[in-house]
């Protein structure tokens, strides 16, 4: 299955939706997304995951390259992750470093 | 047991994942487990792909079958003719570190030691050979 990404810069976040599959075959092309907002203020780091069925540690890279060369002091958020995510994400001890929600509020932390 | 041979490519990984996938929902795995080893496989492998033929292009077989001893479980034999590399003295990720201080490295193996129940690695005859056994 492909992955289906979307990516927007809005007044200092960046959205990124993520659907499908991410893994070793596809995490090259999203990385190369990302690059694009290398240089940008972005101040929140924001990764919509309702519709990422699978990640490996391969799409865990890219969320950990996208806080050290988008937004060193930027908050990661991760939103609406299924479970069987979010555990790789809790594995692999990310889930100190992000703000987990449901949906996205970026009134609290 | 089933068996296949594919070229250590990353064009090939999907299929190689979907090979062990069959035989996981033939031996009735639920879906956490698929996805559990799923993960772990492909973890595994793509170390292979990278590392195992640094200068020419080679081949990995993969053994997926119901596991023979024990709880029920589905047992995965990996083995490719590449450098020498036990997977098993990848020095481990600090996971504490906080994510401006990862260092890129070391998460996949470590994923596949967490979810698998059982993961050996042995060097013999040439080849790389890595068993693991996953409980359903």
């Amino acid at each position: 299955m492909e992955l289906q990404l979307q990516m927007e810069l809005d007044e200092g976040t960046a959205k990124i939706r993520l659907g499908g599959r991410l893994d070793a075959t596809n995490a090259p092309a999203f990385q190369e997304e990302l690059k694009k907002l290398i240089g940008k203020d972005v101040s929140k780091i924001v990764f919509f995951s309702e519709d990422l069925e699978y990640i490996a540690s391969a799409g865990l890279r890219v969320m950990i390259f996208a806080k050290q060369r988008i937004g060193m002091n930027a908050q990661v958020y991760l939103i609406g992750a299924q479970q069987t995510v979010l555990d790789v994400i809790k594995m692999s001890g990310l889930d100190t470093f992000m703000t987990i929600q449901d949906s996205f509020d970026q009134k609290t932390q | 047991m089933a068996q296949r041979t594919y070229p250590a490519e990353l064009d090939s990984l999907e299929d190689m994942l979907e090979f062990i996938n069959e035989v996981m929902v033939q031996l009735g795995a639920d879906r956490e487990r698929l996805f559990k080893v799923r993960l772990a496989a492909e973890e595994l492998l793509v170390n292979i792909i990278h590392y195992a033929y640094p200068d020419s292009h080679g081949e990995l077989s993969i053994d997926c079958s119901k596991a023979e001893q024990g709880e029920p479980g589905v047992f995965i034999e990996i083995r490719d003719a590449g450098i020498p590399f036990n997977i098993l003295e990848k020095q481990e990720p600090d996971i504490t570190q906080p994510m401006e201080d990862r260092e890129i490295g070391g998460l996949g193996i470590f994923l596949t030691r967490q979810v698998m129940d059982e993961i050996s690695y042995e060097r013999e005859d040439g080849q790389n050979i890595v068993r693991m056994v996953k409980r359903l």
